[in-house]
C-alpha cells in the first residue's frame, strides 16, 4: 500500500487535541481532523492549528462517539491515498476510533510515543512497550502509522481552518440514557511541586485524615495508587498515578503503603526526589527511591508532619 | 444471551529481565490470567445468570496460553467452555494481529451478543485489542465500562468518563472493556478449580479461521530506559520520630523541600 504525505488526527468530541496536533504537524505534511461530536468541539479543533476539518454532523439520538469509530474508518479510507499518519488520543473513546481506522488498514495502534519523525518518507517512533520497561523505535511498512497520544489541551492558533460536514451513520446499537455529570475536582497533579500517595496500606477510608496532614504539612497534593481510587473510591480517579493514570514529575514523591508495583512507579518515573514509606522492607519501592523509611505508616506519618512543621 | 470473554494468559513484566539492548526475557516471569480479566468473568458470569445465557471463555496467543495450568485457572472462574487458538506464530503478534484472529474466532464462534474484556492487559498495558476487536468484527466498542446490568430489552451499560457516569441501553452487539469497579471477582474455590476440569475446551487451529493480513510494525533498535538511579538510602523506622527528623533533614540537604 502506498501512503501519502497527509496526516489525520481523530477526534472523540473532545477539544483537548493539542497533543495530536504537535504530534501530528512533527509529520511535516498537510494535517486534517475528523471530528466526531458536537459542531462547538469541530470549531474548536478548527482554530488548533489543522488545515482542515471534517465534522461528521451532530450526533442525533443519543449515540455515543464510539458508534462512529467505523465512520470515522470509512472517511480516512475514502479520502484518497493511504494517510502517512493518524492520530489520536489514549482516552477511552480516542483508542475505540483508533481501533477502527486500525481495522480499517490492517496496521498496528503505537501507543507510549515518546517521539514521532519523519525520516525519508517514512515515519519512525520510539514507544516505550510493555508498562515502560523497555523502548523501541519502529517504523510501519506499507500502511498508515496509527499512533496514540495524550491529548493534551485545548489550543487557540488564531484562525480557524474550514469546517466541512460529512453525513455519518453511526452504529444503532446503544444509545446514551443518562449522564452523571461528577463533581469536577479541578485537581492538577502536574502542576504540584510535591505529592504524597497513598496505598493499600492504608487500613480505612477514615485514615486518610492522617494522609492528608502529611500532604498539607509538606504542601503536598495528594494522590494514590489505582486500587485506592477503582473498585473501592477513597480517592478520586483523577488522583491516582501510574500506567494508566497519571503521570508526574514532582519535585518530591511519598509513596506512603504502596508496594511499588512498576504500573504504578512508571507514573513518577520523572520526579526528582522519591520517597517510601512501608512496612515491608522487601517491598519492590524501596529498590526505586531515594529515600526510604521502613515502618508502620500509621507512626511514621504523623511523626514525618509532625517533624515538618516543626523545622519549617 | 451468548458472552464470550476475550482474555489474556500473560506474565507480569515485573517480573521480566530486560537487556540494554531492550530485549525482553520472559524465563523468569510466569503466566496467569491478566490481572484484571477475571472481572469482566465474573461480570459475563453474573450478566449469563440472569438471562439465562451461555459464558465462553476465548484466548488466543503462543502455544502457552494452552497449557493445563491456563486452561484450569480460566475455566475456574465462572467458565461455561473454553476455545483457544495457540499457535507460535502469534508469539510476537501485536495488538491489531490477536484482534484479527479474536474477530474470527468470535465469528466462527456464531450468534455472539456480547464481548467482554478487561481494562487493560498487564504486560501491554495499552487498553487497545478490545478496541481494535470492536473494529475488527464492525460493532460498537466502549471502554471504561464500570457496570453491566440485565434489562427487558437487552443490557444496560454505565461508564465513568470524564464527562460524567454515562448509562447507556445496549441492544446491538458490542465490545465492552470492563473497569475494577463493575464487579468484585470471585476467588475460585476447590469446587469451581474440580468443577473446570469437566468443562469443553474447543482447541481452534490458527489455519481454521479466516483472519485478513495485518502489516505488523518493523522493530528498527530497542534500548532500556534509565531508570534507579535512585540514592537508595533506607532508615529504620522502629522509632518514628528520630526516622522522620533523619528524613527532614536529608530533604532539606536535597532541597527537596
Ligand atoms: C494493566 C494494569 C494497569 C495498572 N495501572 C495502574 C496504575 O496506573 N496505577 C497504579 O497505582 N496501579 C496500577 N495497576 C495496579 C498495580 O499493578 C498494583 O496492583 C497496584 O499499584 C498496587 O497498589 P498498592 O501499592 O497500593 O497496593 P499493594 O501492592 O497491595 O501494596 C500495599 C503496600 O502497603 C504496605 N503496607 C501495608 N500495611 C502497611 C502499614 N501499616 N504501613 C506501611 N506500609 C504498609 C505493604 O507492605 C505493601 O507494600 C495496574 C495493573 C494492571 C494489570
Amino acid at each position: 500500500m502506498n501512503v501519502s504525505t497527509q496526516t489525520w488526527i481523530v477526534v472523540a468530541d473532545d477539544p483537548a487535541v493539542s497533543g495530536l496536533v504537535t504530534t501530528a504537524r512533527g509529520l511535516g505534511g498537510a494535517v486534517s481532523a475528523v471530528v466526531v461530536g458536537r459542531k462547538s468541539v469541530a470549531d474548536s479543533v478548527a482554530r488548533a492549528g489543522v488545515d482542515e476539518v471534517l465534522w461528521l454532523g451532530e450526533p442525533g439520538d443519543g449515540a455515543p462517539v464510539e458508534a462512529y469509530a467505523g465512520e470515522v474508518a470509512r472517511v480516512l479510507a475514502e479520502a484518497g491515498a493511504a494517510p502517512l499518519a493518524v492520530v489520536g488520543a489514549t482516552t477511552p473513546a480516542g483508542r475505540a476510533l483508533l481501533g477502527a481506522v486500525a481495522a480499517r488498514f490492517q496496521v498496528p495502534v503505537l501507543a507510549g510515543l515518546r517521539g514521532a519523525t519523519l525520516e525519508g518518507d517514512a515515519v519512525v517512533v520510539e514507544r516505550s512497550v510493555l508498562g515502560g520497561i523497555a523502548e523501541r523505535r519502529v517504523q510501519v511498512v506499507g500502511g498508515p502509522s496509527v499512533l496514540a497520544v495524550a491529548a493534551g489541551g485545548v489550543t487557540d492558533e488564531g484562525t480557524a481552518a474550514a469546517v466541512r460536514e460529512v453525513p455519518a451513520q453511526p452504529l444503532g446499537a446503544a444509545r446514551v440514557t443518562d449522564v452523571r455529570v461528577k463533581e469536577q475536582t479541578g485537581v492538577d497533579l502536574g502542576a504540584a511541586r510535591a505529592v504524597v500517595a497513598v496505598g493499600r496500606g492504608l487500613k480505612a477510608q477514615a485514615d486518610l485524615d492522617l494522609i492528608t496532614d502529611l500532604a498539607a504539612a509538606a504542601g503536598a497534593e495528594l494522590a494514590c495508587s489505582r486500587p485506592l481510587a477503582e473498585g473501592v473510591d477513597w480517592v478520586a480517579k483523577e488522583r491516582y498515578i501510574g500506567i494508566s493514570g497519571q503521570h508526574i514529575a514532582p519535585e518530591l514523591y511519598v509513596a506512603v503503603g504502596i508496594s511499588g508495583q512498576l504500573q504504578h512507579m512508571v507514573g513518577v518515573r520523572d520526579a526528582k526526589v522519591v520517597v517510601a514509606i512501608n512496612s515491608d522492607k522487601a517491598a519492590p519501592v524501596f529498590a526505586q527511591c531515594d529515600y526510604g523509611i521502613v515502618g508502620d505508616l500509621y507512626e511514621v506519618v504523623p511523626a514525618l508532619a509532625a517533624a515538618l512543621r516543626a523545622g519549617s | 444471551m451468548k458472552i464470550v470473554v476475550a482474555y489474556k494468559w500473560a506474565p507480569n513484566p515485573q517480573d521480566a529481565e530486560v537487556a540494554p539492548d531492550g530485549s525482553v526475557d520472559w524465563s523468569r516471569a510466569k503466566g496467569a490470567v491478566s490481572e484484571y480479566d477475571p472481572v469482566a468473568f465474573e461480570a459475563a458470569r453474573q450478566l449469563a445468570d440472569a438471562t439465562g445465557g451461555e459464558v465462553v471463555g476465548l484466548t488466543v496467543g503462543a502455544a502457552s496460553v494452552d497449557s493445563p495450568l491456563a486452561r484450569k485457572a480460566a475455566l475456574s472462574r465462572g467458565l461455561d467452555r473454553l476455545v483457544v487458538v495457540a499457535d507460535d506464530r502469534l508469539a510476537d503478534a501485536d495488538g491489531t494481529r490477536l484482534a484479527a484472529v479474536l474477530a474470527a474466532a468470535v465469528r466462527s464462534i456464531g450468534d455472539v451478543d456480547l464481548v467482554l474484556a478487561g481494562d487493560s492487559s498487564v504486560d501491554v498495558a495499552e487498553g487497545q485489542v478490545p478496541m481494535t476487536l470492536a473494529g475488527q468484527l464492525g460493532w460498537l466498542g466502549m471502554a471504561a465500562v464500570s457496570g453491566v446490568t440485565p434489562s427487558a430489552d437487552g443490557v444496560v451499560v454505565e461508564r465513568d468518563l470524564p464527562g460524567g457516569i454515562t448509562t447507556l441501553a445496549l441492544t446491538g452487539p458490542a465490545v465492552l472493556a470492563v473497569t475494577t469497579d463493575a464487579v468484585v471477582p470471585r476467588v475460585p474455590g476447590m469446587k469451581d478449580i474440580l468443577g473446570a476440569a469437566k468443562k469443553p475446551v474447543e482447541v481452534v487451529p490458527l489455519d481454521a479461521l479466516e483472519v485478513p493480513d495485518v502489516v505488523a510494525a518493523t522493530t528498527l533498535s530497542g534500548s532500556r530506559p534509565e531508570t534507579g538511579n535512585r540514592r537508595g538510602v533506607i532508615i529504620d523506622g522502629a522509632d518514628a520520630s528520630s526516622a522522620a527528623a533523619e528524613l527532614v533533614a536529608a530533604l532539606r540537604t536535597a532541597r527537596a523541600l
